[in-house]
C-alpha cells in the first residue's frame, strides 16, 4: 500500500540518515562537513563561501570598471551592466560582508565567553546551509533568462512586472528572502548563546568588544530583517500576483516601497560596520599591549548607534519631495549619529597612544580601517548636510562613501580578523611578509580606486550609467579608478598565494601567537571540538590577559610564571568526558525546501512550491524530533 | 534520549531563562516588526484605493467579531493547556491542546469563508489598495495560524505517544507564547482594520 | 627596524597622496558641464557653500586625527627594552569631552542646514513671476513643457529628447524658475547640477523645485535616479538665453514650428 511504501521509505531514509550521522561525530570525511554542528568548522564553511562570492563579485567589480575606462565604452552593454552592478551590490552586501561577520561570530564568539558552542548548534547549520542556498539561487538566474538587474535597492515600479518582466527580479527578491532567514535564525542564537552561556563571572560589561559588537549587530539583524522581509513580499506580491502596493496607477506610491527597504537599509549598513569595529576593538589593544581605552564608552557608543540607526533613514531619500520637515527632522538625526561613530575613533587613537606597538598585519589592516573610516565617516557628514545632498545623492561621491566605510572599513576590519584568527583555528600563522604586501597593494589599490570617484561626483557624474560621454572632465578620473581596481585585484591574487602557502608551509602558531587579551588565546591552535576542556570562572575583563600579568605600582604589566596558555595546555590531559551535540542532517534538508519553494514560486509551477514545503518540514520535523546529542 | 532532553533542560544559563523561551521571545519581538511593517502599510493606504470595493462594502463585522471570539478563547483553552502542563496532568493537557487547534481551525474556516465572500462581491488582491493591503497582512496572519495549528496538532499527537510531560512542560509554553502573540495580532488587526473604519464614518 | 620602515613608508606614501589631492582641489573650478563646483545660479552656489562649511572643518578633523595617529604610530613603536606601557583603561573626562566637542560642533552646522532646506524648498511667489516649467520623465528622454507659452492650438511650448539626442531645457536668465515634476513611468530624476541639487521624478505625484541661472552658456544635466535600460542616455542641454527678449525670441519660434507640424 502507498502509506506502507512512504513510510517505509521514510524509515529507511531516517536509518540512512542515523548511520551517516554516526559517522559524521568521527569528524573524519565529507559527511562530517556537511552534517557538522560545530560552530567552528560552521564558521570555515562561511568563510570560505563569504570568500568565493568575495572573487565573484570582485570580478563584477572589475568589469564595471573595464567598461567605465573610457567613454563610450563597449565592454558590457546596457543590459549587462545593469545586471552587473546589481549583483555586484547584491553580492557584496549580502553574499560576502554579512557571511564573513558571521564566520567570526561563529568561530570566535563561544570562545571569547568561555562556551563549548553556540545556544543552537543545529539552528547555525542551518543558517548556513539557508545561506548557500540563497546564494546559489540568486547566482542560478543567470540561467534563467538573466541576472536581477534592479539595482540592489531594487526601486518599485522599475522593480514591478510592467517595467522588468523578466524572472531577474523575483530571483532577487526571493533570493533575498531566502538570505533573510539565514541572518535571522544567527541573530537569535548570538543572542541567545551572549545573553545565556557566558562562562561564569562573565558578566556583560567583562565581555570582549567583538562579542558586545555582535550581540548588537544581531539585535540590529532580528530587528531590521522583517521590515525588508515586508517590503520583498509586497514586490513579489504585485509582480507574481497583480497585488498593488507600489502601483501608481492605482494609487499605490512608489515611496512606500523606499520607506521600507531603507527602514531595514539604514540599520543594515550598521550590521556591516559594527562587526568589523568589534575586531578592530580587539586587534589594537593585542597589538599595543594596553588595554581597549575607554570600554564603557565604546561599548555603548555601539548600542547608541544601534538604537539611532532605526531613525536616520530618510537620508537616502532627501530628493524624494517628502518636504522640508521631514528633511530637517533626519538631518540632524543623521548629523547626531556621527558623534557615538566618531568617539570610537578618538578611543582607539586613546589605545594606541601610550603603547608598545608592534606593526603585524593584523594591526596594519586595523590601521588601514582607522585611517579609511574616518575619511568615510567624514564624507558622511557632508552627506549630511540636506541641500549639499541634493548635488551628491545618486552620483559617485555616494559611491566613493560608502566603498570608503564598506572596503576601507569593513573589509579591512575583516582581514585584520582574518590574519589575527586563522591562527587560531589553523594552527598556522599567515606569512608576515606576503600579509605585508597584501595590506599595501591594497591599500593604495583602495585609495586609486575610490579617491576619484568623490571628484567625479562632485564633477557631476551620476551613479549607475553604463556609459558616459566625453568632454566632461570624468575620462582621466575613471581610467584612474579602473586601474586602481585592478591593483585590488592583485592585493587578493597575493591574499590567496598567502593562504594557500601558510595553510601547508606556514609558521605553527600555538595557543597564543599574540600575546592576546582574550579567552580564546587560552586554549590550544587548532581548537579542539570542546574548545574548553574545563570551563574557564572569569574574574575581570581580559581575563587571560590576567592571568599571564599582573600589574606594578606604575601599571605596567609584568610575567606571571606559568600563567599563560602553556598552563592552560596541562589541563588538556584532564579534559572530562564532555558531551558534544551531536552532527545532523536535517538543517540541511530544511534549508534544501527553500530554494525549491522559490524555484515553484519562480516558474509559477506550484506542484514544486509543495514539494519545497514537504522538504522543508520533513526537515524540521526530523530536527525536532531528534534528540540533539545521543 | 528523553532522559538527555530532561538534562538540557535544566542547563544554567547566565540569565537564568532558557534559552528556547528566549530564543521564542527574540522571535516574537522580530514578528513584531514584521507585523508592524504590514499594519503600517494598511494604515498607509486606508482612504486611498481610488476605485472599490471598499471597506464598509464588503465587511461584516458581527461575522468577524464572532471569529475573533473564537480567537481569543483558543487563547484562554491554550493557557489551560499550558497550566496543565505544568501541573502533570496530561489528560487536561491534550484536551486542551486539541480545543486550541479546533479553535483555530474555526478561526480559519471563518476567514476562509470571509474570504471567498469579498471575493464574490469583488474585492481581489488586484481589486485596489484595498484588496491588496487587507489581504496580504490578515493572509500572512492567517498563515501564522495555520502554523500556530499544526504545531498544536503536532504537540497533541506527540502527548498522545506520551512524548510531552511536566518534565519537557515547556515546549507547550513555548507553543503557548507564540498563540497568544498571534492572538494580540489579530486583535490589533481587528481593531485598525475592521473597527476603525466605521468608526471613522466608513467612505473610501 | 621593521616598524619603523612600515611607518615611515606609510608616512612616504601618504604625504604625497594628500599633496595630489588636494592640489586638484585647488583646480576644481573648471567649466565642464555639470561641475557642482562651477555654479552658474544661486542654489547651486549656496550648495556648494554649505558643503564647504562642513568639509573645511572635516579636513581640518581628518589632518589632526591622522596626525595623531601617525605621531602615536611613531612614538610607540616597539623598541626593544623599552618598559612594557602602563594599562591604562580610559579618561572619562577626556572621553566625555571628546564625545561632546564633536557634538556642538556638529549642530552647529544644523542651523544653516535647516535655514537653507526651508529656503530652497519655498516655491517662488507669484510676485516673483517665476518661469513656469513642466519636466515630465519617461523611459528614457526628458520633455519639458512651458504652461505659459501656447501655440494657436493652445497647446504648451514643449521640447522633447529624440533617442540618444538630449533634450533641449531653454531658459532666460535671472529669473526663477519653477519647476513641477513629475514621471509617467518609472523614477527619474531632474538633475542641472551646475544649476543646483536633484529632485526625483515619481509617478503619481508632483515634486517642485525652484532654480536660477545666472549666467548665459550652456551647461550638463542627466536623470539621476536610476531608471532601467537607457539611464545613461537620459540626458539633457540646458540653454540659458542672453536675456529674457532673447529667450522670448527663441520662445516665439519654437512655437511656430510646433504649430506647423501639428497642422501637417
Amino acid at each position: 500500500m502507498a502509506q506502507t511504501t512512504f513510510e517505509g521509505s521514510s524509515l529507511g531514509v531516517l536509518e540512512a540518515l542515523r548511520q551517516l550521522r554516526r559517522q559524521a561525530a568521527t569528524y573524519q570525511g565529507i559527511w562530517s562537513w556537511i552534517a557538522t554542528v560545530d560552530h567552528k568548522r560552521i564558521g570555515i564553511m562561511y568563510a570560505i563561501t563569504a570568500f568565493l562570492f568575495f572573487l565573484a563579485g570582485g570580478v563584477e567589480a572589475l568589469a564595471i570598471r573595464l567598461q567605465l575606462a573610457v567613454p563610450e565604452g563597449q565592454v558590457l552593454d546596457q543590459e549587462v551592466y545593469n545586471q552587473m552592478f546589481t549583483m555586484h551590490g547584491t553580492t557584496m552586501i549580502f553574499l560576502v560582508v554579512m557571511p564573513l561577520s558571521a564566520a567570526f561570530f561563529n568561530l570566535v564568539v563561544p570562545l571569547q565567553i568561555g562556551a563549548r558552542d553556540v545556544a543552537f548548534p543545529r539552528l547555525n547549520a542551518f543558517s548556513y546551509w539557508t545561506f548557500l542556498m540563497g546564494g546559489l539561487f540568486l547566482y542560478s538566474s543567470i540561467f534563467f533568462g538573466g541576472a536581477p538587474n534592479g539595482g540592489w535597492f531594487g526601486y518599485a515600479p522599475l522593480t514591478e512586472k510592467a517595467f522588468n518582466p523578466g524572472h531577474g527580479i523575483d530571483f532577487w527578491a526571493l533570493g533575498l528572502q531566502i538570505l533573510g532567514i539565514s541572518s535571522l535564525a544567527s541573530g537569535f542564537n548570538f543572542i541567545v548563546t551572549i545573553l545565556n552561556m557566558r562562562a561564569p563571572g562573565m558578566s556583560l560589561l567583562r565581555m570582549p568588544v567583538f562579542t558586545w559588537m555582535t550581540l548588537v549587530t544581531s539585535f540590529l539583524i532580528i530587528f531590521a530583517m522583517p521590515v525588508l522581509a515586508v517590503g520583498l513580499f509586497q514586490l513579489s506580491f504585485d509582480r507574481l500576483f497583480g497585488a498593488n502596493f507600489f502601483n501608481p496607477l492605482k494609487g499605490g506610491t512608489p515611496l512606500l516601497w523606499q520607506h521600507l527597504f531603507w527602514l531595514f537599509g539604514h540599520p543594515e549598513v550598521y550590521i556591516l560596520i559594527l562587526p568589523a569595529m568589534g575586531i578592530v576593538s580587539e586587534v589594537l589593544p593585542t597589538f599595543a599591549r594596553k588595554p581597549l581605552f575607554g570600554y564603557p564608552f565604546v561599548v555603548f557608543s555601539g548600542i547608541a548607534i544601534a538604537f539611532m540607526s532605526f531613525g536616520v533613514w530618510v537620508h537616502h531619500m532627501y530628493t524624494t519631495g517628502l518636504g522640508p520637515v521631514a528633511n530637517s527632522a533626519f538631518g540632524v538625526s543623521t548629523i547626531l549619529i556621527a558623534v557615538p561613530t566618531g568617539v570610537k575613533i578618538f578611543n582607539w587613537l586613546g589605545t594606541l597612544w601610550g603603547g608598545d606597538i608592534r606593526f603585524k598585519t593584523p594591526l596594519l589592516m586595523a590601521l588601514g580601517f582607522i585611517t579609511m573610516f574616518v575619511v568615510g565617516g567624514l564624507t558622511g557628514v557632508t552627506h549630511s548636510m540636506v541641500p549639499s545632498d541634493y548635488q551628491q545623492q545618486d552620483t559617485y561621491y555616494v559611491v566613493a562613501h560608502f566603498h570608503q566605510v564598506l572596503f576601507g572599513g569593513a573589509i579591512f576590519g575583516l582581514f585584520a580578523g582574518i590574519y589575527y584568527w586563522l591562527p587560531k583555528f589553523t594552527g598556522r600563522l599567515l606569512d608576515e611578509r606576503l600579509g605585508q604586501l597584501h595590506f599595501w597593494l591594497m591599500l593604495i589599490g583602495f585609495n586609486v580606486t575610490f579617491q576619484p570617484m568623490m571628484i567625479l561626483g562632485l564633477l557631476g557624474m551620476p551613479r549607475r550609467i553604463q556609459t558616459y560621454p566625453t568632454g566632461m572632465g570624468w575620462d582621466l578620473w575613471n581610467m584612474i579608478a579602473t586601474v586602481g581596481a585592478f591593483l585590488i585585484a592583485l592585493s587578493i591574487l597575493v591574499f590567496i598565494v598567502n593562504v594557500i602557502y601558510s595553510l601547508r608551509r606556514g609558521q605553527k602558531a600555538g595557543a597564543d601567537p599574540w600575546d592576546g587579551r582574550t579567552l580564546e588565546w587560552s586554549i590550544p591552535s587548532p581548537v579542539p571540538p570542546y574548545n574548553f576542556a574545563r570551563i574557564p570562572v572569569v574574574r575581570a575583563r581580559d581575563d587571560f590577559w590576567h592571568h599571564k600579568y599582573r600589574e606594578d605600582e606604575a601599571g605596567r604589566p609584568i610575567p606571571v610564571v606559568a600563567g599563560g596558555a602553556n598552563g592552560h595546555e596541562e589541563q588538556e590531559g584532564h579534559a572530562e568526558h564532555i558531551h558534544m551535540p551531536s552532527p545532523s542532517f536535517f538543517p540541511l534538508i530544511a534549508a534544501l525546501g527553500f530554494p525549491l519553494i522559490a524555484y515553484g514560486f519562480v516558474l509559477a509551477d506550484y506542484a514544486l512550491v509543495a514539494v519545497g514545503v514537504v522538504v522543508l518540514l520533513f526537515g524540521i520535523y526530523g530536527w525536532a524530533l531528534e534528540p540533539a546529542s545521543e | 534520549m528523553a532522559q538527555r532532553a530532561h538534562v538540557a533542560e535544566h542547563l544554567e544559563t547566565s540569565t537564568g531563562l532558557d534559552n528556547r523561551k528566549l530564543a521564542m521571545w527574540l522571535f516574537l519581538a522580530s514578528e513584531a516588526l514584521f507585523f508592524g511593517s504590514l499594519i503600517a502599510t494598511y494604515l498607509l493606504y486606508r482612504g486611498q484605493s481610488q476605485e472599490g470595493p471598499y471597506p464598509h462594502d464588503v465587511f461584516n463585522i458581527p461575522f468577524t467579531s464572532v471569529s475573533s471570539f473564537i480567537l481569543l478563547m483558543s487563547s484562554t483553552t491554550m493557557a489551560l493547556a499550558v497550566g496543565a502542563a505544568h501541573r502533570g496532568r496530561l489528560h487536561q493537557m491534550r484536551t486542551w491542546l486539541l480545543c486550541t487547534a479546533l479553535l483555530g481551525i474555526s478561526f480559519l474556516a471563518g476567514q476562509a469563508f470571509e474570504f471567498t465572500e469579498f471575493v464574490h462581491k469583488g474585492l481581489t488582491l488586484s481589486s485596489n489598495l484595498f484588496g491588496s493591503s487587507f489581504y496580504v497582512l490578515t493572509g500572512f496572519h492567517g498563515a501564522h495560524v495555520s502554523v500556530g495549528v499544526l504545531i498544536l496538532l503536532s504537540l497533541w499527537v506527540m502527548a498522545a505517544r506520551g512524548r510531552i510531560g511536566q518534565h519537557n512542560a515547556l515546549n507547550v509554553e513555548l507553543a503557548g507564547l507564540y498563540w497568544h502573540f498571534v492572538d494580540i495580532v489579530w486583535i490589533l488587526i481587528f481593531t485598525l482594520v475592521y473597527l476603525l473604519d466605521p468608526l471613522a464614518g466608513g467612505g473610501a | 627596524m621593521h616598524g619603523r620602515k612600515s611607518l615611515l613608508a606609510y608616512a612616504r606614501l601618504l604625504v604625497p597622496l594628500l599633496a595630489a589631492l588636494l592640489l586638484t582641489g585647488c583646480n576644481v573650478a573648471i567649466d565642464t558641464p555639470q561641475n557642482t563646483f562651477a555654479p552658474v545660479g544661486e542654489v547651486a552656489r549656496d550648495q556648494r557653500h554649505l558643503f564647504f562649511l562642513a568639509m573645511w572643518p572635516a579636513v581640518v578633523i581628518l589632518v589632526l586625527v591622522w596626525g595623531a595617529l601617525l605621531f602615536a604610530l611613531f612614538r610607540y613603536r616597539h623598541r626593544p627594552g623599552a618598559p612594557p606601557p602602563k594599562q591604562v583603561h580610559g579618561n572619562p573626562p577626556l572621553e566625555l569631552a571628546w564625545t561632546l566637542a564633536p557634538l556642538a560642533l556638529l549642530l552647529g552646522l544644523a542651523g544653516p542646514m535647516i535655514g537653507m532646506i526651508i529656503e530652497q524648498a519655498d516655491r517662488p511667489s507669484p510676485e516673483e513671476n517665476p518661469l513656469q516649467v513642466r519636466v515630465i520623465g519617461q523611459q528614457w528622454v526628458w520633455r519639458f513643457q512651458y504652461p505659459q507659452y501656447t501655440d494657436s492650438q493652445g497647446r504648451p511650448l514643449e521640447m522633447v529628447g529624440r533617442g540618444t539626442e538630449p533634450a533641449e531645457l531653454h531658459l532666460p536668465p535671472n529669473r526663477k524658475i519653477d519647476l513641477a515634476i513629475e514621471s509617467i513611468d518609472v523614477i527619474h530624476s531632474f538633475w542641472a547640477p551646475r544649476l543646483g541639487g536633484k529632485v526625483d521624478a515619481i509617478p503619481g505625484r508632483v515634486n517642485h523645485l525652484w532654480l536660477v541661472a545666472e549666467q548665459p552658456g550652456e551647461y550638463g544635466g542627466q536623470c539621476a535616479e536610476f531608471c532601467g535600460l537607457a539611464h545613461a542616455d537620459m540626458r539633457m542641454r540646458v540653454i540659458v538665453h542672453e536675456s529674457q527678449e532673447a529667450f522670448d525670441a527663441w520662445a516665439r519660434q519654437q512655437l511656430a514650428r510646433q504649430s506647423q507640424q501639428a497642422a501637417r
